[in-house]
């Protein structure tokens, strides 16, 4: 054993825990996007901060996409993101390539729902901003495994 | 191929399935809780939520806007924003509860815009409401504005909108438009306004039963029914069930 393959086999066991902080951050995120969709659907309202307006962002007409609620795409997503995170935990490598595709795309289109909240409705949600918060953790957990990943081949390449 | 990750994966979709048509469910027929999840446990304890309308709070706008019998045993008084929506929401279970109990409660819409910017037409939209009602038309008016929130809370062309409102329940223009921005509607939401703000009102809709507030999650046709029904034997005996009582 090398003074190096310490630092490598770190690695290697914190990159396997990623992808199960991965499948239960999307599951979190999974319940909460699937409490919108049914408070869509019973046009029910949701109990509501009084430093937020969720009737005003989930009432909004960004909060569907040709009729469909946009938390029911959100369930979708997160629950392929649990998918994909599952698989890679129980070994499958290719899925959490998948899995960064997706996380990223989820990010980036958090990113713009924040912007939309903030510029085009001028009122929050806290649902939706813990929506956020779960595909940024999401994102943030591949770029870790990227950035792990690496400093591992690093380490066994010197 | 290990199996496990997929059925895990099964059985995840069987429980988010499954457990969302049982929430769908519930929440359309049961009352789930009596805590008053409007006023989340930030904003209580930044400010307290109102529980019972204080005997010294101003009176608001005088005569209000009223639907059934002022000696009606039973007051209801909803606190409401027209770009709120959770009151668009709340409203169809308002306009149910009040044909179901007629003159046997007394139900009172106080204008209570929020001052935010997403709701940057709620005080002009009161003031609409409130230059109908000076023709009477008042309900019709905030039918028309809660029924349709989604046609004019963003549009620019908002006024334009509410004209076609006016014009549909068959308001005197030239009055109504005049009437919008004169003093007599200011005066009355602002009366409103005040009597809020006493209360200490910090969300909407905010809805009072004989001057005790009703919780969110309780703002559905059953729950309130039960409220209702309990104010009714409670005060004055009546059957809950839609009659009135033997002895009286």
């Amino acid at each position: 054993m090398t003074s190096f393959d310490v630092p490598a086999n770190t690695a290697k066991k914190t990159i396997a825990k990623l992808p199960i902080a991965a499948a239960i951050v999307a599951l979190a995120g999974l319940t909460d996007a699937i409490y919108l969709t049914i408070h869509h659907y019973t046009a029910e309202a949701v109990p509501c901060g009084a430093d937020f307006d969720c009737g005003a962002v989930l009432s909004s007409p960004y909060a569907e996409i040709a009729g469909v609620p946009l938390a029911a795409f959100g369930a979708a997503a997160y629950f392929a993101a649990f998918s994909l995170a599952l698989l890679t935990a129980f070994g499958n490598v290719l899925t959490w390539k998948l899995y960064g595709v997706q996380a990223t795309l989820m990010a980036i289109f958090s990113g713009y729902l924040i912007y939309v909240q903030y510029s085009l409705i001028h009122a929050w949600c806290q649902y939706c901003l813990v929506s956020a918060a779960t595909s940024f953790t999401l994102f943030l957990l591949f770029v870790a495994s990227v950035f792990i990943s690496r400093k591992s081949w690093e380490g066994k390449s010197i | 191929m290990n199996k496990t990750p997929l059925l895990i994966i099964g059985i995840v979709l069987v429980i988010a399935v499954l457990g969302g048509a049982y929430y769908y469910n519930s929440s359309k027929t049961t009352p789930t809780s009596t805590a008053n999840s409007n006023t989340p446990s930030k904003a209580a304890s930044a400010k307290p939520s109102p529980v019972i309308i204080p005997a010294n709070a101003p009176a608001g706008a005088v005569p209000p806007e009223q639907m059934g019998s002022p000696t009606a045993k039973v007051t209801l008084e909803e606190f409401a924003d027209f770009q709120c929506g959770s009151c668009a929401a709340a409203h169809p279970t308002m306009n149910e509860i009040k044909a179901m109990y007629g003159s046997r409660i007394h139900f009172i819409y106080r204008n209570f815009p929020l001052k935010i910017p997403a709701h940057d037409k709620a005080y002009e939209a009161s003031l609409a409401a409130s230059a109908a009602g000076m023709q009477n038309k008042f309900w019709d008016m905030q039918n028309m504005l809660f029924s349709n929130q989604k046609a004019w809370t963003a549009d620019p062309t908002y006024k334009q909108i509410w004209k076609g409102y006016a014009q549909k329940i068959g308001l005197d223009m030239a009055k109504w438009e005049t009437d919008m921005i004169g003093m007599a509607a200011k005066g009355r939401v602002e009366a409103d306004i005040a009597r809020g703000t006493a209360i200490n009102i910090s969300s909407t809709p905010t809805l009072f039963i004989n001057g005790v507030a009703v919780p969110f999650t309780d703002m559905k046709v059953e729950p309130l029914k039960a409220l209702i029904d309990a104010e009714l034997q409670k005060s004055s005996g009546q059957n809950p069930s839609g009659g009135e009582s033997s002895n009286k």
